[in-house]
């Protein structure tokens, strides 16, 4: 009598394969696509040092349809997860005041967006008139 | 006779009695003439009518005094004000919120969270002290949206049940207590920062959250406790490499 | 049993009993305080307050000016030497919490904004949004964590006072969570546990407003003052009651009939102004409002709801989306969700609902009770500053104003008051236990308390409703008592130690009961109008010769309560003609001419 036993509910294990969790498991996984990239520009990396063959056996592999698929499939996923990393951005920072009310962080993300897609493009841009 | 106008509706409840039962099963009760109930009034109508001895909390039935969380078909709502005629046909389910220990029925244990909320001094500590005969502080309305949505936090918890992380750690300080520390760090009246954020540093502070943002999603009062948290693991991070610039 | 030993114990942590705590702190950091709730801190009915609180702060207006609408409003039956310190006080304390962190509405330039209020001929109403009460109050809690001396006792169940030798001592507890009983012992005791409006059926109240407080001072003997004047608040939605703040008319707000019209210029509000006219149509006090939708309803000239209740409209459209959002969003909040319309684009539905219970407790402008060692704070208390009629605005103020003083006049007592004999205490609290148990455990004759509490408000509502008939409020007090008796026979559907709140509901009504017999006898017994409380049997006019006085109403252990009349403290201001909107400047206007003439 008079004493309070409170159940603790075992936590499932498996949260993060349920909604609302998973678009946050997915997120997470597609950060790996990051990864992704860089270990294929760190194998160029070395490949170069190791000489013309192992580079033009490394440019052989980017330009097999295996490759390719790889590319595709590595490009989609970082760009989801730049996407959804410019959706968590407003959650990093602090409050944007303008005038007397906080800026929207729809706002927020769809400018930050636009100015890294805009970068990207002027990055991509200069490449290619360095490249001619 | 009942009334077909009427129409019934299932609830399916978790019920433990601490002492008699072993783990918590499921009760169900049919309630009539509920499609304009909120769940708290079917909750309330089942204990008047059919169970008196259900038992959860409840008081202001505005979604302001934060007492009725709980989980409704699995999502953590205030049941005054989840109306069952926005959910979905078929039996309601309701449990308490989870990621806390269950007392009885739909009453969870409420300690934790309110000592995590007294442990990050959630009092203003002046920049500026001021007598009373000296008037009021000036604050610009942009000064008070700075942190105004934090304020309004209810400590309904419900962002605690939403937060896996809670769930693995129960100590972690978690999205409401985060919400009410920067109510105050963003406050332009308050000089306490570096007291607060010495107490968030580390597993239990705000390093346990991996930005699932779930709380913010289940907010009823739009306090966005994910921001909360988020930004301070920029002020932790950079006040650990600060700190040694610092002159103690 | 477990007991605690300390120098101030508190019970109720809404507004007041956080005020007077930190007050308590404050003046002695010695002094030991026990703060008991019935539920966390932050759930006190404190947190539904909408609209704000009054506080004069423009250079325009004065505390004259405040005085006179107070007492103007409280329809000459406030204690006028409380409510000229009353006012006096408002400011600094609104200070106050704007220096423990209370994110008040500002004006462009960072000043405190203001607001107009019912009743109020200036605007002087200070608010956070239109969660001004939960602002204030999560101020306080979160403020009184910065004094280790204030031991609280989070969701303790007060079951009873603890009196000796003529001197309250402190209360017995009981704690939903475990079942357990504990005694805290006191050299002084504040009784801050809030209103009764719960005895109604359509309320705005939250379920935890029912009166406890005022029911275990009352059985000690203490009188509960004014009891007949419940206030109706006139803008709540239908069937639940839930409120929707006066601040929609102090920010413009229409108040329509069904046929579009608005009909406040009918009951001697008018004149229908586009502009918001202080003290006139909307921005009318809450009484006149409330009569007139019963006026009008009686006209046929309101709508019936889906919930079989008569409304009327009150119409924001005309305030815009970016208004409603800045300074209404609660409001908006509640239209959207609970009743699924935009006030910005809709009318919303309301009437009349119990509010607030302008009675209680009696205590002098030091909030001392006549029963030595306890004081009362806040609504559960009539100090005497609401008379017949509460101004909105008015009540938040008093919760820190005379928070801050029953805090402040306990450590008094407390430092010269004799040390607590636990052994021969002890006793009362055991027997208190004894009998909340033997409620829990009786065997009953099968009557579910529900079915008492839903009689008991019915009743309530057709005997002491906006309008009152003496034949009316007889069978309210015959049924009253006849649902004291039959609460021998509740049977218990839980007759367990932990969260038993099916116990706990018992419990409150038997509070809810003794209660509500006090407003009902007092009621019958005020041969008048005043205020809140209008008669149409013969007493429609206000009878300062038989009836300018404070009515008590005195506990009698199985019967009715005596009701006897004290003294109204008259200073200043002679009781003369309430009037409102064009009559009421009229004879403002002719009185300032008398003064100057």
């Amino acid at each position: 009598m008079n004493e309070s036993r409170p159940y603790r509910r075992p936590a499932p294990k498996d949260w993060w394969a349920k909604a609302p969790y998973r678009a946050y498991t997915v997120r997470e996984m597609s950060g790996l696509a990051v990864a992704g990239y860089g270990a294929v520009l760190f194998a160029g990396l070395y490949s170069l040092s190791q000489g013309p063959e192992s580079w033009a056996a490394y440019v052989r592999f980017l330009q097999s349809p295996v490759s390719l698929l790889l590319h595709a499939a590595l490009l989609a996923a970082v760009l989801y997860h730049v996407k959804t990393w410019f959706q968590i951005l407003p959650k990093t920072m602090p409050k944007l005041i303008l005038g007397r009310a906080p800026v929207a962080q729809r706002t927020i993300t769809r400018v930050a967006t636009i100015f890294a897609g805009a970068c990207s493009l002027a990055l991509v841009l200069i490449t290619l008139g360095v490249a001619r | 006779m009942p009334d077909p106008a009427k129409k019934t509706i299932e609830l399916r409840i978790l019920r433990y009695q601490p002492g008699v039962d072993a783990a918590p099963s499921f009760g169900t009760f049919e309630v009539a003439g509920a499609e304009n109930m909120s769940v708290l009034e079917a909750l309330q109508t089942i204990k008047d009518t059919l169970d008196g001895s259900l038992s959860f909390r409840w008081s202001c039935r505005m979604a302001v005094c934060g007492s009725c969380g709980m989980m409704i078909n699995g999502e953590p709502k205030l049941a005054c004000s989840t109306f069952l005629r926005d959910l979905p046909p078929g039996p309601v389910t309701v449990e308490p919120l989870n990621n806390f220990p269950i007392e009885r029925d739909l009453v969870i244990s409420v300690g934790g969270f309110v000592k995590k909320i007294e442990s990050i001094y959630p009092y203003i500590m002046p920049k500026e002290p001021k007598t009373v005969e000296q008037g009021p502080y000036r604050q610009t309305p942009a000064q008070l949206a700075a942190y105004e949505s934090f304020s309004d936090c209810i400590n309904c918890m419900l962002c605690y049940a939403a937060c896996p992380q809670f769930g693995e750690n129960p100590d972690f300080i978690g999205p409401g207590a985060m919400a009410l520390l920067q109510r105050y760090n963003g406050d332009s009246r308050d000089a306490g920062r570096q007291k607060r954020l010495d107490t968030i540093h580390g597993e239990n502070g705000v390093w346990s959250c991996t930005a699932v943002g779930i709380c913010s999603e289940v907010c009823p009062k739009s306090v966005d406790p994910a921001n909360a948290v988020n930004q301070n693991k920029t002020n932790s991070a950079f006040d650990f490499f600060l700190r040694f610039l610092r002159k103690e | 049993m477990e007991t605690f030993e300390t120098d101030i114990l508190i019970v109720g942590a809404g507004g007041a009993g956080l005020r007077a705590a930190i007050a308590a702190a404050e003046a002695d950091p010695a002094a030991r305080i026990a703060l008991v709730s019935k539920v966390l801190p932050m759930r006190s009915h404190t947190v539904a307050a909408e609209g704000g609180s009054a506080g004069v702060i423009q250079s325009h207006d004065s505390l004259d000016a405040h005085f006179n609408d107070t007492v103007h409003g409280g329809d000459w039956l406030c204690d006028q030497d409380v409510v000229e310190f009353f006012v006096s006080r408002c400011t600094p304390e609104l200070i106050q919490l704007e220096h423990w962190g209370c994110p008040w509405s500002r004006k462009p330039d960072g000043q405190i904004n203001v607001r107009a209020f019912g009743g109020m001929k200036i605007e002087r109403t200070w608010f956070a949004a239109d969660r001004s009460g939960f602002h204030i109050l999560h101020t306080l809690f979160q403020t009184s964590t910065k004094y280790p001396q204030i031991r609280r006792f989070d969701e303790a169940f007060c079951l009873d006072l603890i009196v000796d030798g003529g001197r309250a001592q402190g209360a017995t507890v009981m704690s939903p969570a475990t079942g357990a009983f504990s005694a805290i012992f006191a050299r002084a005791v504040i009784l801050a546990t809030g209103g009764a409006g719960r005895v109604f059926r359509q309320n705005t109240n939250g379920g935890i407003v029912t009166g406890d407080g005022m029911a275990m001072a009352y059985r000690h003997g203490v009188p509960l003052r004014d009891m007949e004047f419940v206030q109706y608040h006139p803008t709540c939605m239908p069937g639940s009651g839930v409120l929707f703040s006066e601040a929609c008319r102090g920010e413009g707000g229409y108040l329509v009939n069904k046929d579009g019209y608005r009909y406040l210029q009918d009951y001697g509000l008018g004149p229908a102004t586009t502009e918001p006219r202080n003290k006139a149509m909307e921005l009318g006090p809450r009484d006149r409002l409330s009569q007139a939708f019963w006026q009008e309803d009686r006209k046929g000239r309101t709508v019936t709801t889906p919930q079989g209740e008569s409304a009327v409209y009150l119409d924001l459209r005309h305030l815009g989306l970016a208004k409603l959002k800045e300074r209404l969003p609660l409001i908006r909040g509640l239209a959207m969700e609970f009743m699924g319309l935009d006030p910005a684009e809709a009318l919303i539905p309301v009437r009349p609902a119990v509010h607030y219970t302008m009675g209680g407790i009696v205590t002098d402008i030091h909030t001392a009770t006549p029963l030595a060692g306890l004081f009362a704070a806040g609504e559960c208390s009539s100090v005497g500053i609401h008379g017949a009629n509460r101004l909105g605005s008015n009540s938040l103020g008093e919760l820190t104003v005379f928070g801050r003083v029953a805090g402040e006049q306990a450590v008094k007592f407390a430092k010269d008051a004799p040390a607590v004999d636990a052994g021969r205490l002890v006793d009362q609290a055991k027997a208190s236990a004894a009998k909340a148990l033997a409620l829990r455990d009786q065997k009953g004759g099968g009557e579910r308390h529900s079915v008492l509490r839903k009689e008991m408000a019915a009743t309530m509502e057709k005997g002491c409703g906006i309008y009152r008939l003496g034949t009316e409020m007889q069978e309210t007090c015959d049924k009253l008592a006849e649902l004291k008796q039959r609460l021998g026979q509740v049977t218990l559907d839980d007759r367990s130690d932990i969260w038993n709140t099916d116990w706990i509901a018992a419990l409150e009504l038997d509070y809810q009961l003794d209660v509500a017999e006090a407003m009902a006898q007092s009621a019958l017994a005020r041969k008048e109008s005043r205020g809140a409380h209008q008669r149409l049997d013969g007493f429609e006019k206000r009878d300062d010769e038989n009836f300018l006085a404070h009515s008590l109403a005195h506990y009698r252990a199985g019967a009715a309560p005596d009701i006897t009349y004290g003294p109204v403290t008259i200073t200043k201001s002679k009781p003369g003609a309430r009037a409102y909107g064009a009559l009421g400047e009229q004879l403002e206007q002719a009185k300032k001419d008398g003064t100057h003439a």
